[in-house]
């Protein structure tokens, strides 16, 4: 019984569909008071119900398969991609004593899982048979090798310092100096993720002025929801394992639960947005330039200080 | 301009007269001096050309050509005319293309729209028109549009096989990585215009304007309508600055009337137009950090831009197709709600202003990507005849409400805003100040519309408007304003108790700015498209007409 609750409804398929459902309203609330503009506002208190609507839109519209590509490829990606996105929530401790696989292995499992995302996207672009969707995915392959290693380096960080990869010890082990301490970890590890999600000014593969929108150009309907729930899915999973890894997980101030994980989350999100509606897109040599000659070595510099950090301030 | 005669005197030339102030004006005798006396032309040291234009006298049986060669430095500017038959087969005439890299274009649209031949022109295919007129010549008098539009379905067709066969030919010409990516014309980020792009991975080998898209054949539409019913047509060139070309448009007539407009009107056309540039300029800075996928400026300009609409709106009923200014001055009285508006406009921009300079311009991402891109060298403005914003970010001094100042702009306080290094992100910062300056005339020019009627030297009810005839007499006249994309010109010519313009050129700044595209792009990223694009301020409503 436990197990079918797990799968259906927490941490499994209904609150990833909640999720996608809120961030993506959440999203677009934040972005539209930004940008002095109203936002989602006809459909359910403050337009909460509009993205709803969207994508059950999106579920009943007719996917369009193109003239001339694998149809196979096209259409198993969109199936694969947001079961791969999703199974990282098991190795998160969601809230005290809950969590589906307590894995002395839990990072690895999460980075791992996250890191693969990418591959499947590059193939939807492959397999698109259209000149926008191959750059696009031949721009998701450059910026996923450069950013992974920087993402991979800085995900490390607490486990070395903790000298656990276990998810649940490396949250009850962290304190205000461990979190101080491991405060430039985080930063990398953040700006990996705006990678890693294709976020501004890393929006580069899906760069709607240059290659209208990349991979996703052919998709409609339900392949299209497909990729995009995966999408939003793998913004929970890599929200939440920067607060578990760096920021003491289900920890509060006053006290632990899902909901401190919840905000946390809220307030990378909220940066996340703050830096997409102020700065531009980079270009692509620019990004190659910045992941390799700062990004990584800054990452290995890092590392050194999380080392140096065990050995003389935690006194371990 | 001494000097300038001096240079006509080895050839023969039907008269030779000074036109304004800063025109000679010559007529040739033979259309085989022409290359001669361009030649001679640029070595004296006019360099720019603004447009070639066929005026067709069909009773005649003869093509007026005029060629209007402007000097950025010193505005001195020499208006050629030549005769050459009508014929088709005899309808020929140098190209200048090879001395005034800027008359490429120009001539390619008189010979798609005249059937003019360019003898040794680089490459005279079609240009503007799509299929269906292909060998049809539209402009020429004589020609039935309505016998023309009646095959619509087979126009169609031509025009769906005219794109299959060039999609074919493509497949044939590219194999292995290069091949040709469109860039528009349904494209988010293009605007109604096509760049065929040659590519190989993402570097650019080449890219080819495909225009047309919007044509709406301004030109041939003004003749169908009467002197005042132009307007509306006119100030539809592009939506986003529309009072200026108003303006230019009703200078012309006024000239061919023989009227002087009053004071009052000319400083509301001074109000007017500048209110239009900055409706148009924040649109364009929003416009800039779009292509790089930042739509936060954008929103934020558009939300300013409305308290300037309001005004608008006050004055004319309409927000963005105001119909505000006809020829005889401007089309409305004034009342004072409109100035304590503007008032409000100018202090919701003093508010915001310092946000928008802060967060944007010095952002430091927008800067390592805009200040290497799209350079434009000060002989490369010369050379392509660039005017407006892109050519004073290269630092050259032109701005044709300071060379020939035209409405009430001799009354105006104001200065060159240019830049020096001629990248995208000087085209960027030109535009800032041009706000801040326009700014300041409306100023200037509202204290001066509020002291003139305190002490009732103007009438705000009755100075607007003086009556200008319906029917105007034989003759011609070149107007220029500054438009918030640059010098817009417009010949007109008219024939002896016309009710309508027998022709009116328009030369608009977006043509020559989209000429120097591939020079700029080639062997750039794809992702350098939009920005350089976006920076040099193109409408694709002046590109097409």
């Amino acid at each position: 019984m436990e197990f079918l609750f797990n799968i259906y409804i927490f941490p499994g398929i209904l609150f990833i569909l909640t999720w996608a459902v809120f961030v993506f309203w959440f999203f677009r609330k934040i972005l539209a008071t930004l940008h002095k503009r109203v936002g989602p506002h006809y459909n359910g208190y403050a337009g909460t119900m509009q993205t709803f609507y969207d994508f059950s839109k999106l579920l009943t519209k007719e996917s369009i398969t193109p003239k001339g590509v694998n149809s196979y490829l096209f259409s198993s990606i969109p199936l694969i991609a947001p079961m791969l996105a999703i199974i990282p929530v098991v190795f998160i401790p969601w809230m005290p004593n809950f969590v589906i696989i307590n894995s002395s292995y839990g990072v690895l499992g999460l980075v791992v899982l996250i890191g693969i995302e990418p591959f499947l996207l590059f193939l939807t672009g492959f397999g698109s048979n259209n000149k926008y969707s191959f750059l696009g995915g031949i721009r998701i392959l450059t910026q996923m090798i450069s950013m992974e290693t920087s993402f991979f380096l800085s995900a490390l960080s607490p486990a070395l310092l903790f000298s656990t990869m276990n998810l649940t010890e490396i949250a009850d082990m962290s304190s205000w100096l461990s979190t101080l301490i491991l405060l430039p970890g985080a930063m990398l590890f953040f700006v990996s993720i705006l990678g890693i999600l294709e976020q501004p000014p890393f929006n580069i593969p899906d760069a709607e002025q240059e290659i209208v929108y990349g991979f996703y150009t052919e998709y409609s309907g339900t392949n299209y929801f497909l990729l995009k729930l995966a999408e939003f899915a793998e913004f929970l999973v890599t929200f939440a394992a920067m607060v578990t890894l760096f920021f003491g997980g289900y920890h509060g101030l006053f006290f632990d639960g899902f909901i401190c994980l919840f905000v946390k989350m809220l307030i990378f999100a909220v940066l996340m947005i703050a830096i997409r509606a102020s700065n531009p897109r980079l270009r692509l040599s620019q990004m190659l330039e910045f992941a390799w000659r700062y990004l990584v070595p800054l990452n290995l510099l890092n590392i050194v200080w999380i080392l140096y950090a065990k050995q003389f301030i935690l006194g371990d | 301009m001494e000097n300038i005669k001096e240079l006509f005197e080895p050839f023969n030339t039907q008269y030779m007269e000074l036109y304004k102030e800063n025109w000679l004006k010559v007529k040739l005798e033979s259309s085989s001096d022409l290359l001669d006396v361009a030649r001679v032309i640029k070595n004296y040291g006019i360099r720019s050309i603004a447009t070639v234009s066929p005026t067709d006298f069909i009773e005649d049986n003869i093509f007026e050509m005029n060629y209007f060669f402007e000097d950025l430095n010193t505005y001195k500017n020499v208006w050629l005319k030549v005769d050459i038959p009508r014929e088709f087969s005899e309808c020929k005439i140098d190209s200048i293309t090879p001395l005034f890299a800027g008359a490429n274009w120009h001539e390619r649209e008189a010979h798609s729209m005249y059937g003019v031949h360019f003898i040794n022109h680089p490459d005279l295919s079609w240009f503007i028109i799509s299929a269906d007129y292909y060998g049809k010549f539209p402009f020429r008098k004589g020609f039935d549009w309505k016998a023309h539009e009646q095959n619509l379905i087979e126009n169609m067709n031509t025009i769906v096989d005219d794109l299959y066969d060039e999609h074919n030919a493509n497949d044939e010409k590219f194999d292995g990585s290069k091949t040709i990516l469109n860039w528009g014309p349904t494209h988010p980020a293009s605007g109604p215009i096509r760049l065929k792009v040659e590519v190989d991975g993402e570097e650019i080998l080449a890219i080819e304007p495909d225009i047309g898209y919007v044509w709406r054949a301004l030109e041939h539409l003004v003749e169908e309508k009467d002197f005042l019913g132009s307007i509306v047509a006119l100030e539809r060139i592009c939506f986003m600055d529309n009072t200026n070309s108003m303006i230019c448009y009703a200078q012309a007539v006024e000239e061919i009337a023989g009227k002087e407009i009053t004071d009052f009107a000319k400083m509301m056309r001074v109000l007017l137009g500048e209110i239009g540039r900055i409706v148009s300029h924040l649109m364009g800075i929003g416009g800039f950090f779009n292509t790089m996928g930042l739509m936060t400026l954008f929103m934020w300009a558009i939300d300013l831009r409305e308290y300037f609409l309001d005004v608008l709106e006050n004055y004319s009923g309409a927000r963005v197709a105001t119909a505000s200014i006809e020829p005889g001055g401007v089309r409305y009285p004034l009342n004072m709600k409109t100035l304590e508006l503007l008032d409000v406009a100018i202090e919701e921009y003093e508010r915001t202003k310092d946000d928008f300079y802060n967060i944007f311009l010095k952002n430091p991402l927008m800067k390592s990507r805009a200040t290497k891109v799209g350079i434009i060298t000060k002989d490369e403005v010369h050379d392509f005849s660039l005017c407006g914003i892109v050519a004073r970010a290269s630092g050259v001094k032109t701005d044709i409400r300071l060379d020939e100042p035209y409405a009430a702009y001799d009354k105006i306080d104001m200065d060159y805003m240019i830049e020096e290094n001629g990248a995208a992100k000087n085209r960027l910062d030109v535009l800032f100040k041009e706000i801040a300056q326009s700014i300041s005339i409306l100023k200037q020019a509202s204290s001066d519309l509020r002291d003139g009627i305190k002490s009732q030297i103007y009438n705000p009810q009755k100075d607007h408007l003086v009556k200008i005839p319906k029917k105007l007499p034989a003759g011609e006249a070149i107007s220029r304003v500054e438009w918030s994309r640059g010098e817009l010109m417009m010949h007109l010519v008219t024939q002896e108790k016309a009710t309508s313009p027998y022709r009116l050129k328009i030369k608009a700044p977006s043509f020559n700015h989209t000429m120097i595209l591939e020079h700029l792009l080639k062997g750039q990223t794809l992702s350098d498209i939009p920005l350089v694009f976006g920076s040099l301020y193109i409408c694709q409503g002046d590109l097409d007409r």
